[in-house]
């Protein structure tokens, strides 16, 4: 019983940072109806970035700063230089789109920093874990990871609800003709999309090397994603928040679990076979809008 | 897309305009053709035959894609899952049957027969595997069947493959096939120039294949489906079954080329089917246009030619820059995606859109209008 409550305490912690990249998926596919698969890529920018940062010597909340502001730099160039021409393309081309991109900056990345794993170091958080009620042994870095997870999925979350900006992006979500009419630009809401995704993803790839140290892998992340939105449905923020948890908690458990009866390697497929099983069952996952089609 | 008829051609019977070459002219491209592949080529040398087995792979490869994507419309981003399967059927039919002592065992062996069999059943195996993935099209759709395919690479190459396919016969994850396992009747498949001929036959074969599959009433069904998949049910089209149809022949194809894969590597490791390959694959048919079998070809040899060009360019800067050759690797993988994304901005109707063009402008001069 303690190990299983452990591991879904961990796995809630781990999917605090699924829930963050697949808050900044959401996004771009509410405003823009881009169906991103470079999100990895975007996280491995992101976590790289901060490593630079940490590693010249600035301090970890600072390089943080830096990284969410680089981040949104490179999310509005990415989104002029390239998603720009294809608005209104078919869904394929935009796909490959975003997978070119990916394999573009996945190079990128790999000619820069190599292919070893770093770490950061001095570590940012110390090894020793906190012991809560005398027996449940949470990973430092991982209570941290998820409350700066916490922090920045509840100022988006403010930011979408409460400024002008986000007004925007929420009526641009819903109805892009009649938010065009009323005077908002396109251009921005997309480009701001791009951004806060590019910002999210760099900070729950920062987290995530925290906890494993950063290399290639961490672009997994990118794909650990796709089952957490579509769990949650492709177009609801708290389904993306909600199905990051879900998965996180899965993934743990099944690493528990299942790990006896299929030796090697059932943590990192078990969120694909969840994702086909709820594209069987519930294909519009938990809040998802259901499309009737016409001919 | 058919090229327009040139200038002053007409047909007169239903069995012309069927035809598959109708003028003399194309009769004599195609034999121009016959002639330059199985009668020049083969004079190359090794490192030229070794490019053109590689143009040769990524065209099977990517005629199953194209079959999927580009005439039925339903897209895969898992396809090295299916030539996975084919590679590692084919491989265990050819380690496993030689030491059984059965009789047809014994005769398939003696007769130099295993292989030829063993492609079949590959192809099987995979168009099966892939019709199991291929389920769930037939409650979704677009974004959530990539996500299904997608799903389906990660299960089969690194899950199912690597952990339990790879360990029979506890050989360790990599299989090597040993010289003569790998024969056809009395010729062993061991040199470059067979396994060229080995390529050309099957490829011509697939490419045939699909090409007349397209003209039949099955072809005809995927291209509704294409368009407009809710108006083809109903038309009267049993799209579920059509969409597995597609699934079984693309896995088929699939499963073919991963069984000729192995005769050129004489070798068979899941790192050869990574989801890098199935993108890559997609990319092929992306850049040498959807829904023609014309842009599969241009777009493998596009593909493949470019890689080699930019590994000699890599070659030739390497005394000034040491660190290029290192980071060849992540080079090409930059290069892949930026052509992607530029060809799909720029060109998206793809290489063969162009060649369409270039040939009806010919065709129809000087009567151009």
């Amino acid at each position: 019983m303690e190990l299983f409550i452990e591991v879904v305490v961990t796995g809630i912690m781990l999917g605090g940072v699924y829930a963050l990249v697949a808050l900044g998926w959401t996004l771009i596919y509410k405003c823009s109806g881009v169906l991103n698969l470079a999100m990895g890529e975007l996280t491995l920018i992101g976590a790289y970035t901060c490593l630079q940062f940490y590693t010249w010597g600035i301090p970890f909340v600072l390089s943080i700063i830096f990284t969410l502001i680089i981040g949104l730099i490179l999310g509005i160039l990415t989104e002029r230089i390239f998603l720009d021409r294809l608005i209104g393309e078919p869904v394929l081309t935009v796909i490959m789109v975003t997978v070119g991109l990916s394999f573009f900056f996945k190079g990128m990345v790999e000619t820069f920093w190599g292919t070893d794993t770093r770490v950061f170091s001095p570590p940012v958080f110390s090894l020793e874990p906190y012991r809560l009620f005398g027996w449940l042994v949470i990973g430092r870095v991982y209570l941290w990871s998820f409350l700066a997870a916490l922090i920045l999925l509840v100022l988006f979350v403010a930011f979408f609800q409460f400024t002008k900006w986000g007004l925007s992006m929420q009526a641009t979500a819903d109805d892009e003709m009649a938010a065009l009419s009323l005077g908002i630009s396109a251009r921005f809401v997309y480009a701001a999309a791009w951004s806060i995704a590019f910002m999210a993803a760099g900070v729950g790839g920062t987290l995530l090397g925290n906890i494993n140290g950063i290399n290639i892998s961490v672009s997994h992340l990118g794909l650990l994603v796709l089952p957490a939105v579509v769990l949650g449905g492709l177009n609801s923020v708290p389904g993306a928040i909600v199905g990051g948890l879900i998965i996180g908690v899965l993934q743990n458990l099944s690493g528990a679990y299942l790990d006896q009866y299929f030796p090697g390697g059932v943590k990192e497929i078990a969120p694909f076979v969840f994702m086909v099983i709820i594209l069987l069952f519930k294909p519009y996952g938990l809040w998802g809008w259901e499309r009737i089609e016409r001919v | 897309m058919h090229a327009y008829l040139p200038c002053g051609v007409y047909h007169q019977q239903y069995h012309e305009d069927h035809a598959w070459w109708q003028t003399k002219f194309v009769w004599g491209k195609m034999i121009l053709l016959g002639v330059l592949l199985f009668v020049v080529f083969p004079w190359f040398g090794g490192y030229y035959l070794g490019i053109m087995n590689n143009i040769g792979y990524t065209i099977m490869g990517a005629l199953g894609v194209q079959l999927l994507i580009g005439f039925c419309g339903q897209i895969t981003l898992g396809h090295a899952a299916f030539i996975a399967v084919g590679a590692y059927t084919s491989a265990l039919m050819l380690l496993h049957i030689p030491e059984s002592q059965a009789f047809w065992a014994v005769f398939l062996t003696q007769s130099g027969l295993l292989y030829p069999v063993s492609i079949v059943a590959a192809g099987i195996t995979g168009g099966l595997w892939s019709v199991l993935f291929g389920l769930p099209s037939a409650k979704v759709k677009g974004f959530y069947l990539i996500m299904t395919t997608m799903a389906a690479q990660f299960i089969t190459v690194d899950f199912v493959i690597t952990q339990y396919v790879a360990q029979i016969g506890g050989r360790g994850q990599a299989f090597s096939l040993p010289p003569g396992t790998i024969r056809i009747g009395p010729w062993e498949i061991d040199n470059d120039v067979k396994v060229y001929f080995l390529m050309i036959t099957l490829v011509i074969l697939m490419t045939m294949g699909v090409v007349n599959l397209m003209r039949s009433k099955t072809g005809r069904a995927w291209i509704a489906i294409r368009d407009n998949d809710i108006a083809a049910e109903a038309m009267g089209i049993n799209i579920i079954q059509y969409k597995l149809k597609a699934f079984f022949v693309a896995g088929f194809i699939a499963g073919v080329a991963g069984a000729f894969w192995i005769s050129n590597l004489s070798a068979v490791s899941p790192e050869h089917f990574t989801w890098f390959w199935s993108l890559w694959l997609v990319g092929v048919i992306l850049i040498g246009g959807f829904g023609s079998i014309h842009g599969t070809i241009f777009g493998s040899l596009f593909m493949v030619l470019v890689m080699e060009l930019l590994q000699v360019i890599v070659g030739i800067l390497t005394p000034w820059f040491p660190s290029l050759s290192m980071n060849f690797l992540f080079l090409k993988e930059s290069v892949f995606g930026l052509s992607i994304c530029v060809f799909l901005i720029f060109e998206p109707n793809g290489l063969s859109y162009r060649w369409w063009q270039i040939k009806n402008y010919f065709n129809l001069w000087p009567f151009s209008y």
